[in-house]
Formats: structure tokens, C-alpha cells, sequence
């Protein structure tokens, strides 16, 4: 074969033609294959691992299986039942996330199970909780956004991290709609946006008592719908009443006039609609920042109607329901809680267990790694996940990785933190992988397998089903396929918040997807939430009095001048654990780098693609530097898809945002050098 | 299943546009029948003033040909009125007594104009101004009488006026109102025009109502209610338009002004339809060209059951050249208490703008002689965009597409992200696929087709091409030379379809122009042919004999090879005992840090050959050069012995590989960059314990910096990305194409996908070995890299 290069009008293209044959020729175009390379790659683990003498050697299941077991066992008899520990994904379907949460508390009986979303969704989702009783991504349907006449995006950049949905907003922009972006960057988010409040990172919550307070004093608000689904008004207005405008605008670094555009126009139009994501969400005032923002939706009504509402835009494929299934620390299925003497009953009962053995809360997932630096946590299950990259204040992390006794890692490939597993398990790829996925907006979907598992590779609820067994557990899971995992969560779910009870395989296969709470058979699912009341127990929703107390955020100083925020790029998801391992995906990012601003570079004597030393008060990281006009001058940007000293989050700091126990990712105090 | 029967009554611009469209749909639905009543070809009204004015001709103006209705297989019949709607048996009759079933009936019958009912509108010379009969007679009266007078001072009044004016008359216009033109202009906008058109030598009598026409059997003079009479020729009258929708009405269908249509432009009667001039929507009856596409469109995706929101109305506007003079106008135009407004008045260029906004939201907009930011303004009306007082004021701002960023955007750069959809790449499309929408751009180059982020670079750089600024064309593909028009892709396509070997092959099968080539064809396909199932010899530069140089005039040159620049002692006394053995040579060491023996005689070049014992160096032209490593580099006292190493290493792999063009690799075992690796084909930099790969550099007369490839955590993995590198550029470059040029034509994402992807990667080293391979089977003795 001999192989030219092509160029088509569109793109440069790969063809291949046979020298000697010309009617082999073909086009293979490289750009639509970059899904399905890292369920191919070759570095795809494909059986059972073990470490020996630090080495990982291939094993079959039966010794994999009987050093877990046996391991685990030593542990809780040793350190006690709390010292295993579970670390489950939002990537994951609800199978498996209902399944991990179940094999946590009944196989395991131990109280720490946390998840990665807890670094991505909890803020949005404590505030979703807290303002209007209950947290489903969107409280509309993606097809009402076209219509909405004014849209508010706050630290999301859509156009970059969720493109598919992108063309929704896009058509609400072609239908008229003013879009307001939030974010102290430029982005091709921010491009599409007629207002751009490029404010500084972490000065959200300022941002929104503003806008709150113009709204009130203009008398902008809508008072009927204030006075019959809202409470808190007058708390409200007794905090802003010592809000000073002046210091608002100091503190965002946002012209009164731009406070004054977005508070008008979103109050004066007809329809309008906020999204958050985690720029403002990754703080340790995240939950505050999202209420501040939908105390807007609040008072000026703009919720429970048609095309206005309130969405938290998803990171992870199974972000929404992922979080809804009992992975989370304090919960149960069906967003129960944990603590709720009547869920646990509920739930034990479904389960066949004595309610008094179920454990109660543990701890967040960046916390779980404190306890395993101090000792009482032993030994961990890594689920589909990567925390030495995806945690704040790494460092740390790995100092706790390397003490653990005992981690196992399922994963597709040999991850950072696999790397300190003692056991890592082949998992299954979504090619391979039946289950159902909860999408933004809170719509179950059927995702059927496409391909075999490759080598032995197994199905990752079928991996927690082997565990159990080899702890004696395996009359509590004795699940032969996903569909069997679904018909008991849907009865676990029956009853609660995300109620999956009228959903069935049959239903979804039929129905293209389905929005709950779904609570019977009959039911066709809810498209818009709150239409007639909000789910808190009087039927109101609560105004949020925010930015009261005072934070430990991070702070500049002389020996810190500049903020550091991170985000993604295009090209890459989470961690890039899948995605840098896609050719294609590669060439468009082949590192991290530091964004940062032509004057703000010169002040620091920072050439243009320069190897970059960037140090915080926890940790330090070498990146090329990139000169961008389209950031703020006081802040520099990482994605962080990397790791190693590319790590951005080894700078981030552990303090965490008290509601949702969020680390405040998106603003740390760095200083910068040359690397040379 | 049979194909239905679709009758359309009307072969004007709503039924031809109507039918283009069902084509476009669903060609196969429909067997078509289009009635005209006209007897010529359908043709644009919009046009007549053009004719009228000689700027064009009749056949200029005409929708479609013959043989587009007879390649359709659609029967028209022209000339043939229908008649008569029998909805209850589903056909329709004409005035040539033929009677025709339907399944689905379209009526777009336009409209007539309005004569004035006054005394004397049917004398001699008193003519509308709706065909091109009418355009005719207009033409022929100018040729025998002098004063004309048009009534109606309205867009198809003046464009009346200008035709006869051109046609050498006396032009009166006469309008009832004020004001002319009083439907799409203010106050200020319409006595600009009048005031240009008087210039231009019409006059007006405004406010003036006819009353009658008067003279003998011709028209002699118009009178008015006010008493006052003028003199005229000819009487055009021009006073609006009535739809037709007589047949309509005989026949059942509910009318109102027009025939009444809901948003599928479905009449009140199953399966018969109304588009265009004649159908009223909402209260609505549209006269203008763009409401009309609009429901033709919708009509021909309803009736091809395609999805469709349906038809919910057209904002007025309107967008006219009246006599040279460019007026636009939308929405509401006279001020109200409840309306602000901001002008822009400029005498000087007689260019005038208003926007009429209630309170953050632009309701209106009048602008004449600069209207070029209609088509923005209308948008920002539509939409009911919220407006900020500054946006207000920046809406009156006309942006120069030249100003914008992506004018001055190199080719290669990216406008289209996720796509890699270059500006070049954007402008071809354009340019040669005659694109006018961003929507058809993201069609043919998929840019803005993703996110959909750059959809306003896309939109800016189209405007930016439209405008008379745009002065650039995306490079032609040139033909190889003269010899030939094949260019070089479609010569390399062609020697591998039919399998040629040599060059005299290439040149009889592909109809070479010369029977001998030239020197640049005879270099390329030279290479091209080595290249593709070339014998080894051909990719390689050539055998021990030919490494030895003859060119210069103190006699031959010979250069024994020592990899990475680094020998032993065995080899300098192996250089030692040749050179003794040739009386007079000449030992020097050349800028490519190896030892030339210099002035040999032809006689004395087998003897050193042969006392030598060592590979020599090729001296072809398009090879690799040695490799620049960053020894002896005083500046800075890091190790440099990993460059020597790997330098070693790749010219062992890479000498004699035959290049498109000579190539320079630079080699730094540390961050001073002590090899130049930055302005290198290919430069390496090795930065706390990684490998930097710089590709596309050049230190020639076109100096410029190479791009990042890669990062890579061991050599080995750099020099397997650099030989798969090298060896994509000897399979895909054309002849003499220098890295950088050959980066740009691909885009350095491109070269990495393929990089990376290992099988690739590690097919294409395994081809550059196998050509190695042949190289080293040839009969010379095989050098074997130095070890240590």
C-alpha cells in the first residue's frame, strides 16, 4: 500500500490507494474514528492485573478475585469496616452507580463511598436542593431553549466542553435571544454572547448580589409570583440592603453598566434562562454562587413556565444520574438520604437488610483522601475514575495513595492512579456496555451494547457482583444482566425525589428517553419541573441570602499576585485518561499550557511558548506558556487534562465550599517564572 | 407507488420558484403541469424596470428555459388561462377547453394592477406597468410622443418613471400623498429621493387625486380634483396592485383581499393551495419578492412531507435601487410619542439612516444611500433583540468586513476549530463553488459545523470576500510545468492508476505536451516515479560511485561518513593511510563538521575508495544534511553527548533516503539550543529530561521558526516520530516542497493525527526501512553505525 496525503476542499484527509490495485482506493477520514480509539487502543488493559515486586503481571479473574478478597477482609479486620472505601464516576451508567453505592454499604458495610462528581456537579446540586427542594440537572427540556428570549451562562463554556448541545443555544441566539456570558476568559462561548461580564475568578457571588440588588431597587421584580411560590424576600432584602454597589463592582471587576444591562434585560424580557457550570460552581462558595443566580430566576419569576428555568450544564456522560443512586457519601437511591430514619428503612427493606446495619455518612471524596493520609482509611475501590488528577491539592493524594494498603483501580487503562493500584481490573467500555445514562436534563436513556467485551475484560457490574461473592455477599447480588440491576433501582428509587419507577427497559427502548420523576408505568415523565410548586414541603422555593458570611477563599498577595482558573479543552474529557489516548484528539492538544495574557507575560519576563514554573502555596507545575489576549491580565488558565508536573490541580488548595464540600478549583493565587 | 399529479397555476415567479423547490425536495413526487397565461416564458417582474431602462434584455430576464421545464419532464402550457377550479372532481379547465385532473393544485395567479376607475382609464395610451407587453408599448410610444405621466409614486411608479425618462421622455409623477414613496420612507428619506430624482429630470405633482382623463381617442391630458389639469402622452398607471383571485372565488375558495391561506398555504378547499401575490395570510397580502420565496419554499416542503414550522408571516421590509439610489426600509418608519430614535444625516454624501426604537428594542429603520447594514438591522427588528443604549448607537456604525479580524488572517490559519477548516480552505469554497451562505459553507467545508463558536468569523470572512475590498484568491493548483496541466497531486493519482514506470511511459500515456519533458517535469517525475514502486536505487541518492563529486574544476571530492560528526581512531587512520596514498590532497573539514579529501584525480578515486574501507557521504542535492548537533557549542557546559548520540543514530537511518527537498536537522542536547533547532526541517530540544520535536523551521533566506510537533518522554520515542515524520514528507510532499510549505498545505494537526496514531507511525517507518533496506542491498558495502 501506498500512502498519500490528500487535500479535499474541506479537510486534509488520509486516503489510502493500493499501488498496484487502484481500485482499492478509499478514504478513510481520521477525524471520524476518534470515538472509537480508545475503546481499540491498544493499551487497553484486557485481563486482570496484580502487582508484584512493583511490577503489574496478568492474572486470571479466580486469583485477581481471591486477592481482593482476601485483602479487603484483612483490612476491615485490622483497621475496622470504615478503613475500605469506595470511589465511584459519574461515567459510569446508573447500574453501576446504584450497584457501587449498594456494594459499598451491604458488601462492604462501610460508611465512604464518595464519587468524582463530588468535584463537579455537588455545588449546582446542593443549590438546586437548597433554593428549590430538589436537584434534576435542567428543570426544562433542552428543546425549550431555542425559545427563551434571554439566556444567562455563568462559567460554562459550552462551546468548548459540551458541544452537541451547542446548537440549542445557537438557535435561541438566531431566535433573538440576548445571551450573557460570565466568565473571565473569552471563549467561543463568550464569542457567541452579546454581553460578556469577564468578572474576576471567584467573585460570583458578589456578581449575583448585585445584579439582585439593581433588580429589587428598580423595582424589576415580579412581585405575584414572588409573593406566591417564593420565600425569603424579606431576608433578602435586609442582607442587600448592606450590599454597597461600589464594592460589588470592585470586587467583579464588572462596569455598573454592565451589572445594570444584565439585570434589566433579564428582567424586562418575557422568558429567560440561567445555566451554570463549574466555573462557579468549583469555588468554595460554588453553592452560594449558583443560589445567588437563581434567587435571579426567583424574583423575577422566570421558572416553572415555559422557556424559563434553570440548568446546571453536566460534565460527565452519567453526571445527572450518576448522582441520583446512592454513590454520594450522605445518600440513598432515588436521592434519598442517608440519615433519613425512613429512606434507610425503606431502603433496607429493598435490600433484605437489617436497617440498624446500614452504615450512615461518610465523608466527600477529597476528604476520603485525608483520612487514608491520616490512617483510618486503609483501603480503596477506584471505580472508572481518576482522583490523583481530578483532586485538589494532589500532593496530598499521592502521599495518601502511597500509604493505602490496599487499592484496586477498574479502569480501561493503566491511569495515574491506577499506577498505585495492587490489583487493577479490566472494565468495559461504553462500546460494550449496556446500561442507562441520565442526561442534563434529567432524561433516562437506553444505551445497548455495540461491541463485544474485548479479551477478559468484564462489565463493571459484573465486577462488584465477583467481589461481593468473594466477600459471601453474593445472595444479595446475584444480578445476570443490567436490566436486572435496573428493576431493583427502580423499586429503590419508588417514592423519592428521582423516582425511575415508570421506567422500564421495554419503555425507554420505545419512547426515546425518558425525563423523571417518572413515579408509574403510566406516567410520560416531566418535562418541566415546578410548574405548579417547588418540591420543598410548603410547595415554595427559598430565596438565598448569600455571600453573608465570609469564605476562606485564596486570596492575591505580593508573594501570589495572580489567580489561577482551570477548564478544559475541546479536544480532551475529564482527565484524559480516554481522550489523550485518541490520535486525532492528541494533535490538537499535545499538552497543557499556561494562558496567559501578552503584558501580564512581559511583567513576569514570560516569553511566548516558553516552559513556564507555576507555584501556589501547594504545590508547582512546569507548562508552555500561551499568550492570549482574551484573559483577564490579574488571572492566568490550565486545563487540566494532564498529569504528571502538568498536574494543575497539584496547586489547588483543600479548602472546600461547607455545603456542598466542593474544592474551590477554579481560583488558586499563583506566581509564575521562567522555567529556564 | 404512482407518482401524483401537481398542477400550479401561475408560471410567474412564485409558481417557477414553487416548482424549482418541490424539485429540490422530492424530485420523484411529482408528475408537474404549470399553466401561464402569459404566452412567454416566465420571467422576472422584478426585472421589467431593467428592460424598460435597457439594462437588459427580455431573455435576460427570464426564469427558466425550455429545456429546464422539458429535463424536469414538466408540461407547461403558456398562453393557457385557467378557467375554472372543479375541486369536487379535482380538475381544472382552461380557455382552450382542456381539462386536466390534479391531486394537489398550487394557484399562484400574482395579481393585476390597479386601474384608476376615473373617466377616460380606457382611452389610448393609459397602460399599466406589469408585463413585458406593457414595457413594449412604453418603448415604442417614447419613440413617437414626448410627455408622459405616471400615477402612483410608489417603488413601481418611479421605476416607471426612470424607464420612460431614460427613454428620452418628459416624466410627471403624479402621487396622491405628499410624499413619495410615503410606504417605505420617512419624511426625510423621501424628499432626499425626490430631490435626486428631480435632479435626474422627473417632476413631481404631489398631493394632487385624478380625476379624469381627457382627449380624443387618445390620451391628451390628466385632470385633477383640484381643478388643475396637465398635458400627457401617455397615462402609466402605477397605483397598486390587486391580487387575482377571481378564479379562486368562482370557484369556492374562500377569499378576503386575496385567497385565504393558513401557515401550510393550504386554501380552505383540501389539496388546492395559494402562494405569492394573490394568497393573503393573516390579514397579510405580500407584494415584495422575498415573502413569496418564503411560502414557496414552505408550500413545496408541506407538499413533499417534509418537516416544516410552517409560514408565520414576513416582516416588512424593503431594500431597492430607485434610479441609482439605494433605499432600505423595515418595520415602522414614522415616529411616534412612543418611539426614540437616532438619525444619521450626513449632506455631504447624501447618505441618510434612522432607527426607531421602543424602548430597548429596534422597531423600525429607514436608511438611504448607504444601506449597506440592512440586512443587519432588519435582523436586530425581527428578532426583537434586547438593545443597550451603546448597542443602540454602535447599530448605525457600518462595519468594514476589512477591518475585520479574520481579514487579516494568513490562509493556513484556522477559522473553524473543530473541523480544521482553514481561512484558505473557506475562500476556495467560495470562490469556486460560487457559495453566498454561511449555511452552505458549513455544507461544503463543514466549518462552523460542530460547535458552531466560529460561525461569526465565518460569516465575517464571507462578507469580507463579497466586499470590493477582497481582492485575494486561494492559490490555483498549477500544473506541474509546461509540458503538462496535470497538476502534481493528479499526476502522482495518475502514475499509480495506470501503473507507469518511467518517465517516457508518463509522458505517452499522460499526453505530455514535449516528447522529451523539461528540466523541472524530468526532476519531478524522476522522483515521483522513484517514490512510487521505484527500484531502491531510485529512493535512494544514488551508489558509492555517484557519492563521489566530480564538479569541481581542482578535481574530486571525497567525504568518508562519520555518523553524528564522531570518530574513532581506527577511522581517522583509515582517512590517514588513504590520504597518504594520494599525492597533493587536500584535508579540510567542511561546514557539515566532516573531513573532505579535497583535488583527487580521476585515477586515483578507486585506490582511496578502497583504502578507505567506510561509507562515504552522499553529495546528491535532496538528501538529508548532516546532522547539526549542539557539540562543541561553548555557551553553556551541558552534556551534550545525547545529540551526538542520536544523531548517530538517524543519519545512520536516514543517508542516501532520496527527499523532495534537501533537508537540515538540528539536534540540542540542552535548552541553550545550541544546534539552531528551532530554524531546522526538524530540531530537537531536549528540556528537563524531554524531548521537544520542532518541525517546519528554516534558517534559509525565508527564515522562519519551527512549530511544536511533540513532547516526548524518551529519544526513542523522538526519533520514531521523526522518522515516521520524515518519511510521510518523502511519501506526500510534491517535488522541491519545503517542510514548512508542505506543513502549511497539511496543517500541523494533520501530520500530528497521523503521527500519533501508532499503526500509521509504524507503517510508515517500516516503509522508510524498507526503502533502506534496498538501498543497502545495492552493490556497495554496507556501513555499519559506529558503537561503542
Amino acid at each position: 500500500m501506498q500512502l498519500i496525503e490528500q487535500k479535499a476542499v474541506t479537510s486534509t484527509t488520509y486516503k489510502t490507494v493500493g499501488v498496484d490495485n487502484p481500485t482499492t482506493e478509499g478514504r478513510l477520514c481520521i477525524k471520524g474514528m476518534n470515538a472509537h480509539q480508545h475503546a481499540i487502543h491498544r493499551e487497553r488493559i484486557k485481563q486482570p492485573l496484580i502487582k508484584k515486586d512493583g511490577e503489574f503481571v496478568a492474572a486470571t479473574w479466580e486469583e485477581a478475585l481471591e486477592v481482593i478478597g482476601s485483602r479487603f477482609k484483612a483490612i476491615q479486620k485490622e483497621d475496622g469496616r470504615d478503613a475500605l472505601s469506595v470511589y465511584g464516576s459519574g461515567s459510569v451508567t446508573n447500574e453501576v452507580a446504584y450497584l457501587l453505592g449498594k456494594f459499598a454499604r451491604v458488601a462492604l458495610k462501610t460508611k465512604h463511598i464518595d464519587y468524582n462528581g463530588r468535584l463537579c456537579m455537588s455545588s449546582a446540586a446542593t443549590a438546586a436542593n437548597q433554593s428549590f427542594g430538589i436537584d434534576r440537572g435542567f428543570t426544562n427540556t433542552l428543546q425549550e431553549v431555542p425559545g427563551t428570549r434571554v439566556i444567562i451562562l455563568a462559567g460554562t463554556n459550552i462551546a468548548e466542553c459540551q458541544p452537541t448541545i451547542m446548537p440549542y443555544f445557537e438557535k435561541a441566539k438566531e431566535n433573538g435571544a440576548y445571551i450573557i456570558a460570565i466568565d473571565p476568559r473569552e471563549t467561543l462561548t463568550t464569542d457567541l454572547a452579546d454581553l460578556h461580564l469577564k468578572n474576576k475568578p471567584g467573585s460570583d457571588v458578589a456578581l449575583a448580589n448585585a445584579l439582585l440588588k439593581i433588580i429589587l431597587e428598580e423595582g424589576w421584580m415580579d412581585e405575584d409570583f414572588i409573593r406566591e411560590r417564593v420565600n425569603g424576600l424579606e431576608e433578602a432584602m435586609e442582607h442587600l440592603a448592606g450590599v454597597d454597589l461600589e464594592e460589588c463592582i470592585a470586587k467583579t471587576g464588572v462596569s455598573y453598566e454592565q451589572l445594570y444591562q444584565t439585570a434589566h434585560v433579564f428582567s424586562q424580557e418575557e422568558s429567560g434562562m440561567i445555566f451554570t457550570a463549574r466555573g462557579i460552581e468549583q469555588q468554595t462558595d460554588g453553592t452560594e454562587a449558583v443560589r445567588g443566580l437563581l434567587n435571579l430566576l426567583l424574583v423575577t419569576g422566570k421558572i416553572g413556565k415555559p422557556y424559563s428555568g434553570y440548568g446546571a450544564i453536566t460534565g460527565q456522560g452519567n453526571g445527572q444520574g450518576g448522582r441520583e443512586h446512592g454513590q454520594k457519601a450522605d445518600q440513598l437511591p432515588g436521592y434519598r438520604l442517608i440519615e433519613d430514619k425512613e429512606d434507610r428503612q425503606y431502603i433496607s427493606e429493598i435490600w433484605g437488610v437489617d436497617e440498624r446495619d446500614l452504615p450512615g455518612k461518610g465523608v466527600s471524596a477529597y476528604e476520603m483522601f485525608e483520612k487514608m493520609n491520616e490512617g483510618t482509611i486503609t483501603g480503596m475501590l477506584v471505580m472508572c475514575s481518576n482522583p490523583l488528577l481530578s483532586n485538589p491539592n494532589l500532593n496530598l493524594v499521592k502521599e495518601a495513595l502511597q500509604k493505602v494498603k490496599f487499592l484496586v483501580a477498574v479502569d480501561l487503562f493503566i491511569s495515574e492512579t491506577a499506577e498505585y493500584a495492587d490489583v487493577i481490573l479490566p472494565a468495559s467500555s461504553y462500546l460494550e456496555n449496556e446500561g442507562t445514562m441520565t442526561n442534563v436534563e434529567g432524561r433516562v436513556t437506553l444505551r445497548e451494547a455495540s461491541r463485544p467485551l474485548p479479551g477478559e475484560a468484564r462489565h463493571d457490574w459484573k465486577i462488584l457482583c465477583n467481589i461481593a461473592k468473594e466477600l459471601g455477599q453474593w445472595e444479595k447480588f446475584p444480578f445476570k444482566s443490567a436490566e436486572e440491576i435496573f428493576e431493583e433501582l427502580r423499586l429503590a428509587s419508588k417514592g423519592g425525589k428521582a423516582d425511575y419507577y415508570g421506567i422500564t427497559y421495554q419503555r425507554l427502548r420505545e419512547e426515546q428517553g425518558i425525563l423523571w420523576p417518572c413515579p408509574e408505568l403510566s406516567h410520560e415523565g416531566t418535562k418541566r419541573l415546578f410548574t405548579d410548586r417547588f418540591a420543598h414541603e410548603d410547595g415554595k422555593a427559598k430565596l438565598a441570602v448569600v455571600g453573608k458570611t465570609k469564605r476562606d477563599k485564596e486570596m492575591l498577595s505580593p508573594e501570589f499576585p495572580l489567580y489561577l482558573t482551570t477548564g478544559r479543552v475541546m479536544a480532551h474529557y475529564l482527565t484524559g485518561v480516554q481522550t489523550r489516548k485518541s490520535s486525532s484528539l492528541a494533535a490538537r492538544n499535545i499538552e497543557a499550557y499556561m494562558e496567559i495574557h501578552p503584558d501580564t507575560a512581559k511583567k513576569f519576563h514570560i516569553k511566548d511558548q516558553e516552559l513556564t514554573s507555576i507555584q501556589s502555596r501547594n504545590g508547582r507545575i512546569t507548562v508552555r506558556s500561551s499568550y492570549s489576549e482574551k484573559i483577564r491580565k490579574d488571572t492566568v488558565f490550565v486545563p487540566f487534562h494532564w498529569g504528571g508536573d502538568q498536574s494543575v490541580n497539584r496547586l489547588v488548595s483543600d479548602r472546600l465550599d461547607p455545603f456542598s464540600r466542593m474544592p474551590g478549583f477554579k481560583v488558586t493565587a499563583v506566581r509564575i517564572s521562567s522555567d529556564l | 407507488m404512482t407518482k401524483q399529479k401537481l398542477v400550479v397555476i401561475g408560471n410567474g415567479m412564485a409558481g417557477v420558484r414553487f416548482v424549482q423547490r418541490i424539485l429540490e425536495q422530492d424530485s420523484k413526487a411529482y408528475d408537474i403541469t404549470i399553466f401561464g397565461s402569459e404566452k412567454h416564458a416566465g420571467y422576472s417582474r422584478l426585472m421589467l424596470s431593467s428592460v424598460l431602462q435597457g439594462e437588459s434584455s427580455f431573455e435576460e430576464i427570464i426564469l427558466q428555459t425550455k429545456e429546464w421545464y422539458e429535463e424536469n419532464q414538466i408540461e407547461l402550457f403558456t398562453g393557457e388561462t385557467v378557467t375554472e377550479i372543479d375541486s369536487q372532481q379535482k380538475a381544472v379547465c382552461t380557455s382552450t377547453d382542456r381539462r386536466i385532473h390534479y391531486d394537489k393544485l398550487v394557484i399562484a395567479t400574482g395579481s393585476s394592477p390597479f386601474i384608476l376607475p376615473v373617466k377616460g382609464a380606457d382611452k389610448e395610451g393609459v397602460i399599466s406597468f406589469r408585463t413585458v407587453e406593457d414595457c413594449r408599448e412604453m418603448t415604442s410610444v417614447a419613440k413617437r410622443f414626448k410627455k408622459a405621466a405616471v400615477i402612483g409614486g410608489g417603488v413601481l411608479g418611479l421605476e416607471a418613471a426612470k424607464g420612460l425618462l431614460n427613454l428620452g421622455m418628459e416624466v410627471q409623477v403624479i402621487h396622491i400623498s405628499d410624499s413619495i414613496m410615503e410606504r417605505q420612507l420617512d419624511q426625510q428619506a423621501s424628499s432626499m429621493l425626490q430631490q435626486e430624482l428631480e435632479r435626474q429630470g422627473m417632476s413631481f405633482l404631489l398631493g394632487k387625486a385624478t380625476k379624469e382623463i381627457t382627449g380624443a381617442d387618445r390620451v391628451k391630458e390628466v385632470h385633477f380634483q383640484d381643478g388643475t389639469k396637465i398635458a400627457a402622452d401617455l397615462v402609466v398607471m402605477a397605483a397598486g396592485v390587486r391580487p387575482n383571485c377571481l378564479l379562486a372565488e368562482k370557484s369556492g375558495i374562500q377569499n378576503n383581499r386575496g385567497i385565504l391561506v393558513n401557515d401550510f398555504l393550504q386554501t380552505n378547499i383540501k389539496d388546492i393551495y395559494a402562494i405569492g401575490e394573490c394568497a393573503e395570510h393573516n390579514g397579510m397580502v405580500y407584494g415584495l419578492v422575498e415573502p413569496l420565496y418564503e411560502q414557496a419554499e414552505i408550500a413545496a416542503k408541506h407538499l413533499c412531507k417534509k418537516p416544516t414550522e410552517g409560514y408565520s408571516g414576513s416582516v416588512l421590509s424593503t431594500h431597492l435601487k430607485v434610479s441609482g439610489v439605494e433605499v432600505f426600509s423595515a418595520g415602522e418608519i414614522h415616529s411616534t410619542p412612543l418611539t426614540k430614535a437616532i438619525h444619521y444625516f450626513n449632506e455631504v454624501e447624501g447618505v441618510y439612516k434612522k432607527i426607531l426604537f421602543r424602548e430597548n428594542k429596534a422597531v423600525g429603520a429607514v436608511m438611504y444611500g448607504d444601506t449597506r447594514d440592512g440586512a443587519r438591522l432588519q435582523e436586530v427588528i425581527l428578532k426583537k433583540k434586547m438593545l443597550s443604549d451603546e448597542d443602540k448607537a454602535g447599530l448605525l456604525k457600518t462595519r468594514d468586513p476589512a477591518d475585520s479580524p479574520v481579514a487579516s488572517y494568513s490562509f493556513d490559519q484556522p477559522i473553524c476549530h473543530c473541523n480544521s477548516v482553514s481561512k484558505g480552505a473557506i475562500i476556495k469554497a467560495v470562490q469556486t463553488d460560487g457559495l453566498s451562505t454561511i449555511k452552505e459553507i458549513k455544507k461544503v467545508t463543514k466549518a462552523s459545523g460542530s460547535c458552531g463558536g466560529c460561525r461569526p468569523a465565518v460569516g465575517e470572512l464571507l462578507a469580507f470576500i463579497q466586499s470590493d475590498t477582497f481582492d485575494q484568491h486561494a492559490a490555483e493548483e498549477q500544473a506541474v510545468c509546461s509540458c503538462t496541466d496535470l497538476t502534481e497531486d493528479e499526476l502522482v493519482h495518475q502514475i499509480q492508476v495506470h501503473n507507469l514506470r518511467n518517465a517516457k511511459q508518463v509522458r505517452e500515456k499522460l499526453s505530455w505536451k514535449t516528447e522529451v519533458g523539461c528540466p523541472t517535469c524530468n526532476l519531478a517525475l524522476d522522483y515521483y516515479l522513484g517514490m512510487i514502486g521505484g527500484s531502491a536505487e531510485k529512493k535512494g541518492s544514488g551508489s558509492q560511485h555517484e557519492k563521489i563529486n566530480d564538479s569541481q574544476e581542482d578535481g574530486f571530492t571525497l567525504i568518508p561518513q562519520l555518523y553524528g560528526g564522531e570518530a574513532t581512531v581506527e577511522q581517522l587512520k583509515k582517512i590517514i593511510s588513504a590520504a597518504e596514498k594520494i599525492p597533493g590532497v587536500k584535508i579540510a573539514l567542511g561546514s557539515d563538521q566532516r573531513i573532505h579529501l579535497l583535488g583527487l584525480k580521476k585515477e586515483e578515486r578507486s585506490i582511496a575508495v578502497e583504502t578507505l574501507d567506510m561509507p562515504l557521504r552522499s553529495l546528491t542535492d535532496n538528501s538529508i544534511e548532516t546532522i547539526k548537533t549542539d557539540v562543541g557549542n561553548q555557551i553553556c557546559q551541558c552534556d551534550k553527548q545525547s545529540s551526538i548520540e542520536m544523531a548517530r543514530r538517524l543519519e545512520y537511518i536516514l543517508e542516501s533516503l532520496r527527499m523532495p527537498y534537501r533537508l537540515k536537522i538540528g539536534l540540542s542536547s540542552c535548552m541553550h539550543n545550541g544546534a539552531g533547532s528551532t530554524t531546522k526541517d526538524i530540531g530537537v530540544i531536549e528540556i528537563n529530561g524531554k524531548w521537544e520535536v520542532y518541525i517546519g523551521g528554516s534558517s534559509g533566506r525565508n527564515a522562519r521558526k519551527g512549530q511544536l510537533l511533540s513532547v516526548m518522554h524518551e529519544a526513542e520515542q523522538a526519533e520514531e516520530l521523526i522518522v515516521g515524520f520524515i518519511q510521510y514528507y518523502r511519501e506526500s510532499a510534491r517535488f522541491l516542497e519545503r517542510t514548512w510549505e508542505w506543513m502549511e498545505r497539511l496543517g500541523l494537526v494533520h501530520i500530528r493525527e497521523v503521527l500519533f496514531d501508532q499503526e500509521i507511525c509504524h507503517q510508515l517507518i517500516s516503509r522508510l526501512l524498507e526503502d533502506k533496506e534496498g538501498i543497502l542491498k545495492q552493490p556497495t558495502k554496507a556501513p555499519m553505525p559506529v558503537d561503542h
